[in-house]
C-alpha cells in the first residue's frame, strides 16, 4: 500500500466520489430531511401534488437541459410558455380544444425557431438573443390579450390532466417523466446525443470532425421552444386559463434545477437524470418547508445555498477530473483497502 | 468565431497597413453611429410631436433615466471584463432601498443609505469572489448570490413593504440646483466618474485588457482575478446606490422593486454596441445606448403607441443593434 503508486488518497477519492454523485447524495439527503418534519411525505397524495406542480417546470428544464449542454442559454422559456398557454386556451372557441392544444405546441416550436435563427444566423450571444426574443415574446403576449387573461371554453377538458393516471403519478407528470426518460436513453445511446456534447465542449472542434455544429445548436434551440410550447400547453389546458404574466420566474429556478442536476453552464457536460433529481431536489425541499410554514424568501436562501455550494464544490474538484470514481472502481478501491488507512493524506485533500 | 481582437492597423509585416478605405469606413461606424441615432430620434421626436422638443419633456427623459443609468454604468464594466452579465441587480437593488427605508427611523437617512450600499458592496463581494477567483460562471453566480442576498435582505424586514419616514429626504432629492435635478446630479457624477476611472486609470486599462485577453494578461502581471471581481463589485455597489435613489423618491420599498432593472441595462449596453465578449466600449456608449432607448420610448408614449409594442420595439431593437454590431465587426476584419 505505497502513497506514491496511488496519487488520489482515500479521502481525495471519498470527496470526488461524493461530488460525482451529488445530486444523489443531495437527493436522498433532502428526502431524508422532507420525511422527517412532513409527516406522511411518502404518501401518495402528497408525492402526487408536489410533482404535479414540478411538472411545468421539469418540461421547461427538459430543453433547457439540451440547450445548456450545447454550451448555450435559452431565457426565453418563461415567456413562450405563456405565449402557447395563450394560443391553447384562446383559440379553443375557433378551432376546438385539441386542434387549439397543437397550436400552442406548434407556437412553441416556432418560437425556438425564431430562438434559434437570432443565434444560429445572425450569430447573437444565446444569452442577448434570447432575452430580445423574451421581451418580444412577452410583449406579444399583452398585445393580443389586452394584458388580460383569457378562458377556455370548458373547465372540466383539462381536469384529466391533473388527475392520476398511472398508479398516483397525474397525466402531467408522466409526460415528463416519460420525456425525460427518452431525452436520458437519446443523450447516452444515440450518435446525435453524443454529438451533442462535442458541439458543447468545442463546437470549432465538432465541426472539424464532420459535425454539422450550426445545426445542432439549431435543433437544441427549437426542442427547448418546443418543450416550452409542451409545458405551456398543459399548464394553460389545465389551469383552463391563458395569461401573458404565466411563467415570468419559471426559467431562472429552472436553470437553477439542471445545474444542481450536474449540467454545466459551459457546454458538455450534463445528463437528463441529473436533472430530474436536481427537480425532485428542489419539489421536495419545496414542499417540506412549505408544510413546516417557512416563509417563501427563506426557501430561496435555502436554494441559493444549494446551487452555490454545488457549483463551488464542481468547481474545486474540477481540475483532478482523470480520476476514475465510477461505482464499480469505488466499489473496488473500498474493498482493496478496508484494511489499511492513510491519517496523513487528509491534509492533501484540503490543499 | 476566435476569441482574440487584432489591431487592425498593423498587420506586423512592415509596408503593409490593413487600413483601406472600406475598412476605415467600417471602424468608424460604430463610433458615429450612436450619436447619429440619437440626433434622428430627436428629429422625429420633434416632427411627430410639438412636446416631445420640449425642455419640461427632455428633463423628464433624463430623470426618469438617472436611477437606471447609475447601474448601467456598473453593467458596462461588466461587459468590458467579458464578464458576461450580472444577475444580481435586482437583489441589490432591493438591499439598498430597503435597508435604507428599514434602517431610516433608528439611524437617520444618510448613514442608513451608507449601511444600505455596504451591504450592496458585500454582495458584491461574495459576486466578485466566486467570479474572479473561483472562476464560477457569472451567470449562474449571481444567479444564486441573487436568490441568497434578497431572501436575506426580506427576512431582515420581515418580507413586508417598508415605508419611508423623513419626507426631507425624498423633497431633497426631488429638488433642483440651478434648474438641474439632484437625482440627474447624482446620475452624471457617477457617469463621469466612471468614464474617468475606465479611460485614465491603472485598474480602467486592467478591465480592458482583462475583456480582451484574459491569457496574455495573466501573463503580463495583471491581477486579472482581481480586476474581474472589482467589476462586479463596482456594479453591487452602484445597484446599491440606485436602489437608495429609488427608495428615497419612492419612500416605499418591496422586495420586487429591482426586478427589470437587469433586463434594461443589459438592454442599454448591448444597443450602445458594446460585445459580450468584452474588451471594447465605453462609458459613453452604453449611456449613449440608454439614451436612445429611453427617447424611442419617450416617442412612442407621446404618440399613444400601447405599452407593449414598447417590449416589441425594445426586443427588436436589441436584435437589431447586436447584429449591427456584428455585421460591422466582421467587415472591419475584426471578426
Amino acid at each position: 500500500m505505497n502513497t506514491a503508486s496511488q496519487p488520489p488518497s482515500g479521502w481525495t477519492i471519498a470527496l470526488l466520489g461524493l461530488v460525482r454523485y451529488r445530486v444523489i447524495v443531495i437527493l436522498v439527503a433532502t428526502l431524508a430531511i422532507a420525511a422527517t418534519f412532513v409527516p406522511g411525505f411518502f404518501d401518495a397524495r402528497t408525492l402526487s401534488l408536489g410533482l404535479d406542480r414540478a411538472a411545468t417546470m421539469g418540461l421547461i428544464a427538459i430543453g433547457l437541459t439540451v440547450v445548456l449542454i450545447a454550451g448555450q442559454l435559452d431565457l426565453s422559456g418563461g415567456a413562450i410558455l405563456a405565449l402557447s398557454s395563450i394560443a391553447a386556451v384562446g383559440l379553443q372557441g375557433e378551432l376546438g380544444q385539441v386542434p387549439a392544444a397543437l397550436v400552442g405546441v406548434g407556437v412553441g416550436l416556432v418560437a425556438g425557431a425564431f430562438n434559434a435563427l437570432l443565434v444560429v444566423v445572425l450569430r447573437i450571444n444565446s444569452l442577448v438573443a434570447t432575452l430580445a426574443s423574451m421581451l418580444l415574446f412577452r410583449a406579444v403576449c399583452h398585445l393580443i390579450t389586452d394584458s388580460r387573461p383569457v378562458s377556455g371554453i370548458d373547465p372540466f377538458f383539462g381536469i384529466p390532466l391533473t388527475q392520476p393516471l398511472v398508479w398516483t403519478l397525474s397525466a402531467r407528470v408522466t409526460i415528463f417523466l416519460v420525456l425525460i426518460l427518452l431525452l436520458h436513453v437519446w443523450l447516452t445511446r444515440s450518435v446525435v446525443g453524443r454529438n451533442l456534447f462535442a458541439v458543447g465542449s468545442n463546437a470549432t472542434s465538432a465541426s472539424a470532425s464532420g459535425i454539422r455544429s450550426r445545426w445542432y445548436l439549431f435543433g437544441a434551440f427549437v426542442f427547448s421552444g418546443l418543450m416550452a410550447g409542451v409545458a405551456g400547453v398543459t399548464f394553460g389546458v389545465a389551469a383552463n386559463t391563458g395569461s401573458p404574466v404565466f411563467g415570468d420566474t419559471i426559467v431562472l429556478t429552472a436553470i437553477a434545477a439542471v445545474v444542481i442536476g450536474g449540467t454545466r453552464l459551459e457546454g458538455g457536460i450534463g445528463s437528463a437524470l441529473g436533472t430530474l433529481g436536481g427537480l425532485l431536489t428542489l419539489a421536495s425541499l419545496t414542499t417540506a418547508m412549505e408544510y413546516q410554514s417557512v416563509p417563501a424568501y427563506v426557501q430561496d436562501i435555502v436554494t441559493g445555498v444549494i446551487l452555490l455550494l454545488l457549483i463551488l464544490l464542481d468547481r474545486l474538484t474540477h481540475s483532478k477530473r482523470g480520476v476514475n470514481v465510477s461505482l464499480t472502481a469505488l466499489v473496488h478501491r473500498l474493498s482493496r483497502k478496508s484494511a489499511g488507512t492513510q491519517p496523513k493524506e487528509i491534509e492533501r485533500t484540503i490543499a | 468565431m476566435s476569441d482574440t481582437r487584432l489591431d487592425t492597423t498593423a498587420t506586423g509585416v512592415p509596408g503593409t497597413s490593413r487600413v483601406t478605405k472600406a475598412n476605415l469606413a467600417a471602424r468608424i461606424a460604430p463610433l458615429i453611429g450612436m450619436p447619429l441615432g440619437i440626433v434622428l430620434l430627436l428629429v422625429v421626436g420633434a416632427l411627430l410631436s410639438d412636446r416631445f422638443f420640449t425642455l419640461g419633456n427632455l428633463v423628464n427623459v433624463l430623470i426618469n433615466i438617472s436611477i437606471l443609468g447609475v447601474i448601467v454604468v456598473g453593467m458596462a464594466l461588466v461587459f468590458i471584463t467579458r464578464g458576461l452579465a450580472d444577475l444580481s441587480v435586482p437583489a441589490t437593488v432591493a438591499v439598498g432601498a430597503i435597508l435604507t427605508l428599514g434602517l431610516q427611523p433608528a439611524i437617520g437617512t444618510v448613514p442608513a443609505a451608507i449601511v444600505a450600499i455596504l451591504a450592496a458592496l458585500a454582495a458584491g463581494c461574495v459576486n466578485g469572489l466566486l467570479i474572479g477567483y473561483a472562476r464560477i460562471n457569472p451567470v449562474i453566480t449571481t444567479l444564486a448570490v441573487s436568490t441568497i442576498v434578497l431572501g436575506i435582505a426580506q427576512w431582515s424586514v420581515g418580507g413586508v413593504i417598508v415605508y419611508g419616514t423623513d419626507k426631507a429626504a425624498q423633497t431633497f432629492l426631488n429638488g433642483r440646483v440651478l434648474g438641474i435635478p439632484i437625482i440627474v446630479i447624482v446620475f452624471l457624477v457617477v457617469a463621469v466618474a466612471g468614464h474617468l476611472m475606465l479611460s485614465r486609470t491603472t485598474l480602467g486599462r486592467w478591465i480592458y485588457a482583462a475583456g480582451s485577453n484574459p491569457d496574455a494578461t495573466r501573463a503580463s502581471a495583471v491581477p486579472l482575478a482581481r480586476t474581474r471581481a472589482s467589476a462586479f463589485v463596482l456594479t453591487a455597489g452602484l445597484s446599491g446606490l440606485a436602489g437608495v435613489l429609488l427608495g428615497v423618491t419612492l419612500q416605499t420599498a418591496r422586495p420586487g422593486i429591482g426586478i427589470g432593472y437587469e433586463f434594461d441595462a443589459i438592454t442599454a449596453v448591448v444597443v450602445g454596441g458594446i460585445s459580450l465578449l468584452g474588451g471594447s466600449g465605453s462609458i459613453p456608449r452604453a449611456l449613449g445606448g440608454l439614451l436612445f432607448v429611453a427617447l424611442l420610448n419617450n416617442i412612442l408614449v407621446l404618440q399613444g403607441v400601447p405599452t407593449p409594442v414598447q417590449g416589441i420595439a425594445k426586443g427588436l431593437l436589441i436584435v437589431g443593434a447586436v447584429s449591427l454590431d456584428i455585421y460591422l465587426r466582421r467587415k472591419g476584419g475584426r471578426s
